[in-house]
């Protein structure tokens, strides 16, 4: 489960929300002054001219093609007229026609795209296909044909824009609404008793807007293109001067011949000047209302902090984890105490179980055991051995060879993590030519069936995708996936949550049977205590990033110290006493960026008093060193 | 019909077509999501629907909900026959049966504010269209819902709350139209155990605050322990045991709630306790098994179930199971 946002924040509007990501976003903000700058120049145009353009009366044949001067600081054009003056009303008409005919075409591609994506069936598939014969027509040929065919004027001009390039807008829009269509919220809404028209207005529209907004953006500069091509080629409207208009004008009238460059250059620059900032915009637009674009799994995180060796308890553990913390850096804040100060060891066969609330910072430890932390995680304390190996301090090839040969993880959600378009016996084979380059590959198809088989998949599946198998049989090729390498230890991240309680104990009951089989050492990671108690030799339950409680599994169910463990038992439906009222914990787990002073679970604790809303309790060791409490309360009683 | 009966349900069935008729065959391979189910729900009743996914529990609710046409059976609320009704007709109708869904990070409109949220169903009705009263029962429905002061939240967005406040905010947008039935469908599988409670808690209160019938539809009976009047186990469309909820958990009679029951985890490492995994996972529904539909997962099956499918017989007043090996 992702980690949740859970103290309440000062509520803020979506246009504050989006202009504190957007304002960070330095390309996006170049592209919104570029734009910005044309429109000023635009509107204040009058002001900012030196000459009045439609003053011709004085023109003489000496002042054609001057050269920039003190008069005419960008020189002057065919017709003798001031290029600056031009220049400036030119952004007038480019950018007029810019944006009325990206306005009609984001109209009727957005309506187009609305009603095919939202109804589906017949009416979608004409409005597709028509929208696919106007796709494959070429625009320039129709759009001269039509501008020819119909006066040239500045309204013609941008209807027929308008009017051809709605076809990409149409299928972007179409392929979202047919996303958020198939959201819950929308059958929610259906079940309060919403008509369509209401479900459009406030459901669809609303989650489609941000993709028009970019979409418009780069219409606009499409259309302002196509008005430049249009007047260059000799289709623009001769009465009004767009920057096209003028480099047609300055071509067809001899400039590159009088090498007049500037009545050539200074045209060139509006459009590119605009088109730039436009295509900046887009972009940045793009990045912010899409987040996703800048992270993914395969930025490395940033290399551990070194710190002193501590001494190791025994020589025998398989996997021992030493005082481990991992921070989240925070650019300009406070960094994000995600694990700090967590210790376990795990022997061969032997089942530990991980287990606290979404976003206590379980995941976060478990990807750090391998260090496959996200890039803002940072190991900044700890060890973590794997039988002789320190796996902090490898270097990531050295590491390579540890990650699945010897550490394998089985991940949550196994249709996600399992490649859609690769049969599942392939993915296995690929598992196994990755990390063991030695493998014979005559044998790989044996080993991928035995695999199989040996996690109750029959070997007639292997050629099957993922969508082909059950979430039970998903669950099981993740499975045999890890142990694609014969690993001696499986990070199992809450390989049940999920499925049904019948899958479940499948499930669990499979890991029991390699563990018995294999020797398997296995980390379960898992919010569900129940789940654990079945099969578990230690428990290590975590709170806020923290150990609250780590001890055999019996004195975690029998005789659990800390508070927050108790809690959790009690939350759980106990079905020897069916008629009893369920109790749960209020409120939710703290921020891992805006930790309470003193111990993390006390304000929730019911039996927190004074000391423990100022000092965070230390680890303290009951029985021997089997049983660690981090409570104020059990100081006393050491 | 009795009088207290406020829900009744009658023989209902929705096929679906899987696929498309072929050129040759007029034949479409047909899904029995719902294949004959018979229930009453009697006013301020909690009855939980348990079973494993691809039983037809949620085509089952969303038939209950209008959302989807049975294609045989009969439906009656506070009777009046509801079975086929109009967009118009089904809308007044809305307001008495409200749907709480499985996931609260999904069934949220992440672009609108909890207050729209919660008002929405009001404006959709056009009910109490004066600002005024609007507020008012957009704060009491979410105070009911455990939302307190209502004032925190009217303004935030779904991504600002956890899963817990989110899933009250589902609760109090259905409580908002005072609903006589809710259908909780998997409302609290994808919340964190510790909050799971809080959920079932909250539901067992609106039954005695406000008098509303729940059904109450999941995958686990450990979690519908002590709130649930009844409890009726689905397996591939249909009811197999059905009774109060201290004759399933404590005397089930069929095999499956037996094997179900057993798998429950039990939170105390020295309750360890053998458990009845059934292997494989529900059949496909296009292909029904012959006679009784669980033989080919049941551990205690004899070659008779393979030919007879049975019907649900009474064990006690209360109880009721469709097993051969109840027959006396």
């Amino acid at each position: 489960m992702e980690a949740q946002i859970v103290k309440p924040t000062q509520a803020t509007t979506r246009f504050q929300d989006f202009w504190g990501v957007f304002r960070k976003n330095y390309m996006g903000l170049v592209g919104l002054m570029m734009l910005v700058s044309a429109i000023l120049v635009a509107i204040f145009a009058p002001v900012l001219s030196p000459y009045d353009p439609s003053s011709t009366f004085d023109v003489t044949t000496s002042d054609i093609y001057n050269p920039p001067s003190s008069t005419h600081w960008l020189g002057t054009d065919d017709a003798g007229q001031d290029v600056l003056t031009n220049f400036i009303f030119g952004a007038r008409v480019s950018l007029t026609i810019g944006f009325f005919a990206a306005f009609i075409s984001l109209a009727i591609g957005g309506v187009f795209g609305i009603i095919a994506g939202f109804y589906g069936g017949r009416t979608e598939e004409v409005l597709m296909r028509f929208t696919d014969i106007m796709l494959v027509i070429p625009d320039l040929p129709l759009m001269m044909v039509l501008i020819a065919l119909t006066k040239p004027s500045i309204i013609n001009i941008i209807i027929v824009i308008g009017a051809l390039y709605w076809t990409t807008t149409a299928r972007v829009v179409r392929s979202q609404t047919l996303a958020v269509k198939s959201r819950k919220f929308v059958l929610r809404a259906r079940a309060i008793g919403a008509g369509k028209g209401h479900i459009i207005r406030h459901h669809i529209l609303p989650l489609v807007l941000p993709i028009l907004v970019v979409q418009a953006v780069l219409v606009v500069s499409s259309a302002v293109l196509a008005e430049s091509t249009l007047s260059f080629l000799g289709l623009g409207d001769p009465t009004a001067l767009s920057w096209g208009q003028m480099l047609n004008y300055a071509f067809g009238r001899g400039a590159m011949s009088t090498g007049a460059w500037w009545a050539l250059v200074v045209p060139g620059f509006g459009i590119v000047w605009v088109v730039l900032g436009l295509t900046l915009l887009g972009q940045g637009l793009e990045q912010v209302l899409n987040p996703r674009l800048d992270t993914h799994h395969l930025m490395p995180s940033r290399p551990p902090v070194k710190s002193e060796a501590a001494k190791r308890s025994d020589e025998e553990t398989l996997l021992e984890v030493k005082n481990l913390s991992i921070n989240y850096v925070n650019d300009g804040h406070a960094p994000a105490r995600a694990v700090e100060n967590i210790s376990f060891t795990l022997k061969k066969g032997e089942l530990i179980g991980l287990v606290g609330e979404s976003g206590c910072g379980k995941t976060t430890l478990m990807l750090g055991l391998l260090r496959l932390l996200p890039s803002a995680g940072q190991i900044v304390n700890g060890q973590v051995y794997f039988k002789d190996q320190e796996l902090t301090a490898l270097s990531e090839t050295e590491l390579n060879k540890v990650r699945w040969r010897g550490v394998s993880i089985v991940f949550q959600g196994a249709m996600n993590a399992l490649n859609p378009v690769r049969t599942v016996g392939d993915q296995i084979a690929e598992a196994i030519i990755q990390h063991l380059p030695d493998f014979d590959s005559k044998n790989i198809p044996g080993r991928v069936t035995d695999l199989l088989e040996l996690v109750g998949i029959a070997a007639e599946h292997k050629d099957q995708y993922p969508h082909q198998y059950s979430g039970g049989m998903r669950q099981r090729a993740m499975i045999a996936m890890a142990l694609a390498c014969n690993p001696e230890v499986v990070i199992a991240d809450e390989p049940t949550t999920a499925l049904d309680v019948m899958i479940q104990a499948q499930i669990l009951e499979l890991l029991d049977e390699l563990r018995k089989k294999l020797g398997l050492a296995i980390v379960f990671v898992t919010h569900d205590l129940g789940v654990v108690a079945e099969m578990c030799d230690k428990v290590l339950v975590m709170y806020g990033g923290v150990t609250a409680e780590y001890a055999e599994v019996d004195t975690i169910y029998n005789m659990p110290r800390h508070p927050y463990t108790q809690e959790l038992l009690k939350a759980f439906p106990d079905l020897t006493k069916p008629k009893k009222k369920l109790s749960s914990i209020p409120g939710y787990p703290p921020r891992l960026d805006a930790l309470p002073s003193g111990c993390r679970f006390a304000p929730r604790c019911p039996a927190a008093f004074d000391r423990c809303r100022t000092e965070q309790p230390a680890l303290h060791e009951l029985a021997g060193d089997t049983h660690i409490v981090s409570c104020h309360l059990v100081e006393a009683s050491k | 019909m009795s009088q207290e009966n406020i829900l009744e349900v009658r023989g209902l069935k929705k096929y679906f077509e899987a696929g498309r008729p072929s050129l040759f065959s007029r034949n479409v391979p047909q899904v029995h999501a719902v294949d004959g189910v018979n229930l009453d729900l009697r006013k301020s009743e909690v009855i939980a629907l348990v079973g494993e996914s691809g039983c037809g529990k949620s085509t089952l609710s969303l038939l209950l909900m209008g959302l989807e046409d049975p294609t045989e059976g009969r439906i009656t609320f506070e009777g009046r026959d509801i079975t086929h009704l109009t967009d118009t007709q089904r809308k007044g109708l809305r307001r008495k049966i409200q749907m709480v869904f499985q996931d609260p990070y999904e069934s949220l409109n992440p672009t609108q504010t909890i207050e729209e949220i919660v008002a929405e169903p009001l404006y959709v009705h056009k009910l109490d269209v004066s600002k005024n009263i609007v507020d008012e029962k957009v704060k009491k429905a979410m105070e009911d819902a455990g939302l307190k002061p209502a004032e925190v939240y009217l303004k935030r967005h779904p991504h600002e709350l956890s899963g817990g406040q989110r899933q009250r905010v589902v609760i109090a947008s259905a409580l908002v139209l005072e609903p006589e039935i809710i259908l909780a469908d998997e409302p609290v599988s994808m919340l964190d155990v510790s909050i799971r409670a809080e959920i079932i808690n909250l539901l067992a209160e609106l039954r005695i605050t406000r008098q509303i019938a729940v059904i109450f539809i999941t995958h686990d009976l450990g979690s519908v322990g002590f709130f649930a009047d009844r409890v009726a186990v689905m397996y591939l469309g249909r009811i197999v045991e059905i009774g109060t909820m201290l004759d399933v958990l404590e005397k089930p009679q069929h095999p499956y709630t037996k094997a179900l029951l057993s798998v429950i985890p039990v939170p105390n490492p020295r309750l360890r306790h053998e458990r009845i995994i059934l292997q494989g996972e529900t059949p496909n529904p296009i292909n029904l098994p012959t006679g009784c539909r669980f033989h080919p997962r049941c551990p205690v099956a004899i070659p008779a179930c393979k030919a007879s499918d049975p019907a649900l017989m009474q064990i006690s007043k209360t109880q009721q199971a469709a097993c051969i090996l109840l027959v006396k």
